[in-house]
């Protein structure tokens, strides 16, 4: 009987041999999408008739404005735009999925700054110079904040549309500082002075709140540092010089500022730093502009009229830069050219300065002068000319928007962090984060 | 046969209120947040009873209509899957624990091999299969994958189990001329009803939670709940009332059914487990 | 021409009788098992395939040309040479032994405690299940705002009897593995207390009535009685955590990334990073296989403690 039973088997194990076999990958496609007709008739809504579109979106605050506005672009165009919305790691890992598997299951996503470079250098999104170049009357470019651009562009070539920009500025509760008898802080050495003198261990207040959590909250945070500081992560050449002596102070300051945050924000993700400020446990903050309605929010803030907004403080005597970021807004390149077409079509649309004001109304963010210097919505939101400023001396590349940004981040984000829970010093931290990052630069 | 005296009932009475308080307290949190307003959810001190009640983050979980769209997929992943490896795996556990040939009882050691199989191990190449088949964001690319650990696992699960049903009964029906699958099929199968049950909810808890395969696998239309309750975290704040709202939502359908099904579910894996 | 055919027809006839005869016997069974062999082999054999060839190999998934440069076991060495993953196969065993073996040990005591047929007791068991039908991700995330240092509960209450919290269990680096131990504690010690209260239930009566006429203490019952014939079902218990602990991801990814430094980046995590966030397919498929063999390892150790049991 078992003789048999062999017989099966192995006659089973062939059978599954042939089926793996069967299985096994063709050859890795071509990557490079053939040229599609490239645009060169101007063509309004009518392209997006019956187009059906998949639009992933960060579920930053905007994502309510897209909301909105998706089905009134679906209503005016005949275009059927689904809206997916995914958080910030899953956002990016299900497009460099759909990218790298040519899948097109999305044809317009929203885009991290830090990614242009990424999407750019490997063709994953479209090159939208070409509509550009196209429908330039209809674009007023002009009028979008040169700072804004950074938001996408790569090497002189747009693989991404600008959609909204994110300037950090310091938050502050000014009941605090003025019970203090502080002004706000305007240099960095400023800022730790006030940190030290707000912060009340006892009454359960700090003076600052900070993202320590391992992983992109605290590289962000540290590179937003060493921005303020006037530090580089990559060299002239464009090589990382992270362990650079000045960064290793820069460290060391940053990890100073930490004795007088929360004694858990070395566990912060963004939404808890937030949750320290609104809760009242915190007395600054510095963070993306983005977040500001909220505080005014009372079911969702404690601080209701207390905070004021501010330029983020640089170091003394350094030249006022200020870091920006946010997002844009870029189309697949496997996306059918009818789909891009109709992507394209939604971003003009959207971007445009009339559809601006009802981006920012339902909580989205600027990228044009003329939205930030509208009556109207200077008189909704009072702290858009701080954010202008912030705008004009922003600085985009603070984050090295290149297709190693990734890399860069992971390292700082394991590093940084060990350096402040005392795992490494900050010598040592850096020193790994450097020999990481290179061992896996390509 | 021992007697208890009075402090050691008391003893065990503390021991049972702070069990039950351990494992319930963090479901109470999660339920409780729900009802909150953001402001609240980490106000310090904890409100435990008395806070602004609101059905604010139901009516914003539910206005969306996508959650409803997470449930219908994770309904339809998770049953499938079950069915799926019910249907391969319960025939296979029969085999294996009836045949006499000594490889088919070791083959169900690779089955057990396989459910230690990390996932993350095959997450990249199944990626690429389901990309080649062009069955990525499919419910059926998923369902298939959920059911290569969920099946393992009832072939391991009612192998012991059917190794404790008697024998007899079979026997007789095979001296009365039934074939095997006839003794399978009319004779253990209806004996065996606690022990499928409890695999069935035992698989369809995996598939429901799973996260990391739906991660990658899923289109917007296949996305499961654990996937729309990761999107509720942004780079400017988590709404947790919504958060914990939402996960209610993808936490009923498992607690119905092991609390409905509860008896089946403890006889069925206790019968099984106990035999090795 | 006609005897040939005469010859296949009877071969054929024997073969058709052959295999009638087989599906009668032995061959039922296989053909019960064959869908799922079936199923499996074209499942998940060709991912094992695909992922020990791969690692032979350097492949970044996100390179514009896909090329794949033959290293031969280049990865290997470099995954045996970098302390980060000698470092997290630390990280993982001790996670694994420490769940495993505090959750046999509270679901022993559970059990023991909650073994009364009281209705109430029938309750409370059947709500202590409800932890492990929830999400390890909700779980996850539940008890990172639990942990909070600045607005969890349960540092409020340490902090309330004096206890010095620091920056929080999970982000204090003695803290952060027993805290991540702590939940998964949480989640499945439930099931091992329902396993372990079928095993005491299916203990036969004889060796205790033998015990007390000879005056043994409760202790001493649990101890030189109870104990040993648990043995099979403590068996089981201690494979199913085993098993279900080396997978552990979920729960890592949603407190703390495998922080404070890399305290809690188990393999599982590290292996993750590896393959998406770097794309380094050909490593990281390396590194899932060094895991396997010591997953392989252990659990042939235990098969041959089992069929020892079994002889």
């Amino acid at each position: 009987m078992n003789n048999t039973l062999w017989k099966f088997l192995s006659l089973f194990i062939i059978l599954a041999m042939v089926g793996v076999a069967g299985c096994a990958p063709p050859a890795p496609a071509p990557t490079t999408a053939p040229p599609a007709a490239e645009p060169s008739q101007p063509t309004g809504l009518a392209a997006c008739q019956g187009q059906n579109l998949v639009l992933a979106s960060m579920t930053d605050q905007y994502v309510a404005a897209f909301r909105v506005l998706v089905p009134q672009f679906n209503q005016a165009s005949g275009a059927n735009i689904t809206l997916d919305e995914l958080g910030y790691v899953d956002l990016y890992q299900k497009l460099i999925a759909d990218f790298v598997g040519h899948t097109g299951s999305y044809d317009l996503m929203t885009v991290d700054i830090v990614w242009s470079g990424e999407f750019g250098a490997n063709q994953y999104t479209k090159l939208l110079d070409a509509y550009m170049e196209r429908d330039k009357a209809e674009l007023q470019l002009d009028d979008i904040l040169p700072v804004s651009w950074t938001l996408g562009e790569w090497q002189g070539t747009h693989p991404a549309y600008p959609l909204a920009g994110y300037a950090n500025v310091l938050n502050y509760r000014q009941d605090l500082l003025a019970a203090a008898g502080i002004e706000p802080p305007t240099t960095q050495e400023a800022l730790l002075d006030a940190a030290i003198k707000l912060t009340d261990a006892g009454n359960n207040l700090y003076g600052i709140a900070l993202l320590g959590a391992k992983g992109p909250a605290v590289a962000q945070d540290y590179m937003a540092w060493v921005q303020q500081h006037g530090g580089r992560i990559l060299d002239d050449a464009g090589k990382p010089v992270i362990n650079s002596a000045e960064n290793v102070e820069i460290l060391e300051f940053f990890g100073e500022l930490f004795q007088y945050a929360p004694p858990g924000a070395t566990d912060y993700w963004w939404d808890q730093r937030e949750t320290a400020f609104r809760s009242g446990q915190v007395a600054m903050m510095e963070g993306w502009s983005i977040a500001r309605a909220g505080y005014e929010d009372p079911e969702i803030s404690s601080i209701v009229d207390n905070v004021d907004i501010a330029v983020a403080p640089v170091a003394a005597g350094m030249e006022p830069k200020y870091g920006f970021g946010g997002w844009g807004i870029g189309v697949n390149a496997d996306s059918t050219p009818e789909e891009q077409e109709c992507a394209w079509q939604f971003i003009k649309w959207l971007t445009s300065p009339e559809m601006q004001k009802d981006w920012l109304k339902n909580d989205g963010a600027p990228i044009r002068r003329s939205t930030m210097t509208d009556p109207e919505l200077v008189a909704l939101y009072p702290w858009l000319p701080i954010l202008l400023e912030s705008f004009e001396k922003g600085d985009g590349d603070y984050r090295p928007r290149i297709p190693q940004y990734s890399i860069i981040q992971d390292a700082l984000g394991t590093h940084v962090n060990a350096f402040l829970v005392g795992q490494e010093t900050a010598q040592e931290a850096l020193d790994a984060a450097q020999k990481q990052v290179e061992e896996n630069w390509q | 046969m021992h007697k208890k005296s009075r402090f050691e009932r008391l003893l065990l009475t503390v021991l049972v209120i702070l069990t039950v308080f351990f494992f319930m307290a963090p479901i109470y949190w999660l339920l409780v947040t729900a009802f909150k307003y953001g402001r609240d959810a980490f106000a310090i001190p904890p409100r435990w009873l008395f806070f602004d009640f609101t059905l604010r983050n139901f009516q914003e979980v539910l206005s969306n209509t996508q959650t409803g769209r997470f449930l219908l997929n994770s309904i339809i992943v998770s049953f499938g899957a079950t069915a799926l490896s019910l249907l391969l795996g319960v025939p296979a556990g029969y085999a294996i624990a009836r045949s006499g040939s000594r490889l088919l009882n070791l083959s169900s050691y690779f089955f057990l091999l396989l459910l230690m199989v990390p996932p993350v191990a095959m997450l990249i190449p199944f990626y690429l299969i389901m990309r080649d088949l062009h069955l990525l964001g499919s419910y059926i690319s998923l369902i298939i994958l959920d059911t290569v650990f969920d099946a393992a696992f009832v072939v391991w699960m009612m192998r012991s189990y059917f190794a404790d049903v008697p024998k007899e009964m079979e026997e007789a029906s095979l001296v009365d001329g039934a074939s095997h699958f006839g003794a399978f099929w009319r004779v253990a199968l209806p004996l065996s009803v606690p022990g499928i049950v409890a695999a069935a909810i035992y698989v369809f808890i995996f598939s429901w939670n799973d996260f990391l395969f739906a991660l990658m696998l899923t289109s917007p239309r296949t996305k499961t709940i654990p996937l729309g309750i990761l999107a509720s975290f942004s780079a400017v704040g988590v709404n947790w009332g919504k958060m914990a709202a939402m996960s209610l939502f993808a936490i009923l359908p498992a607690l119905i059914i092991s609390l409905f099904l509860n008896r089946y579910f403890i006889r069925g894996i206790t019968m099984g487990a106990t035999k090795g | 021409m006609i005897t040939t055919s005469k010859q296949t027809l009877s071969r054929r006839q024997r073969w058709v009788g052959q295999m009638r005869r087989f599906l009668r016997g032995e061959g039922a069974y296989l053909a019960m098992l064959a869908p799922l062999l079936v199923f499996v082999a074209f499942i998940a054999l060709y991912p094992l395939f695909f992922s020990f060839r791969i690692s032979l190999f350097k492949y970044r998934l996100t390179d514009p040309n896909q090329t794949q440069t033959f290293l031969g076991l280049d990865n290997y060495s470099r995954a045996f040479a970098d302390p980060v993953v000698l470092q997290s196969l630390r990280v993982t065993l001790t996670y694994v032994a420490g769940t495993v073996f505090f959750e046999i040990l509270l679901g022993l005591a559970l059990a023991l405690l909650l073994s009364s047929e009281m209705r109430l007791m029938r309750t409370i068991r059947a709500s202590l299940l409800i932890p492990m039908a929830l999400p390890p991700l909700v779980v996850g995330l539940v008890w990172k705002s639990l942990y909070n240092a600045d607005f969890g509960v349960i540092p409020f209450y340490l902090k309330e009897v004096g206890v010095n919290v620091g920056r929080g269990p999970l982000a204090e680096l003695s803290w952060a593995m027993p805290a991540v131990i702590l939940i998964d504690i949480w989640q499945w010690t439930p099931l091992l207390m329902v396993i372990f209260l079928a095993g005491l239930k299916s203990l036969p009566v004889e060796p205790y009535e033998a015990a007390y006429v000879d005056g043994a203490t409760r202790w001493q019952n649990f101890l030189f009685i109870t104990l040993p014939l648990l043995r099979p079902t403590l068996l089981v218990a201690l494979l199913l955590r085993t098993m279900q602990s080396f997978k552990v991801f979920d729960t890592i990814y949603a407190t703390t990334a495998g922080g404070p430094g890399s305290v809690t980046t188990v393999l599982n995590f590290h292996i993750y990073t590896v393959g998406m966030t770097f794309f380094d397919m050909g490593y990281a498929a390396a590194l899932a296989n060094i895991l396997l063999v010591v997953i392989a390892i252990l659990s042939i150790l235990y098969i041959m403690v089992l069929e020892r049991q079994q002889l």
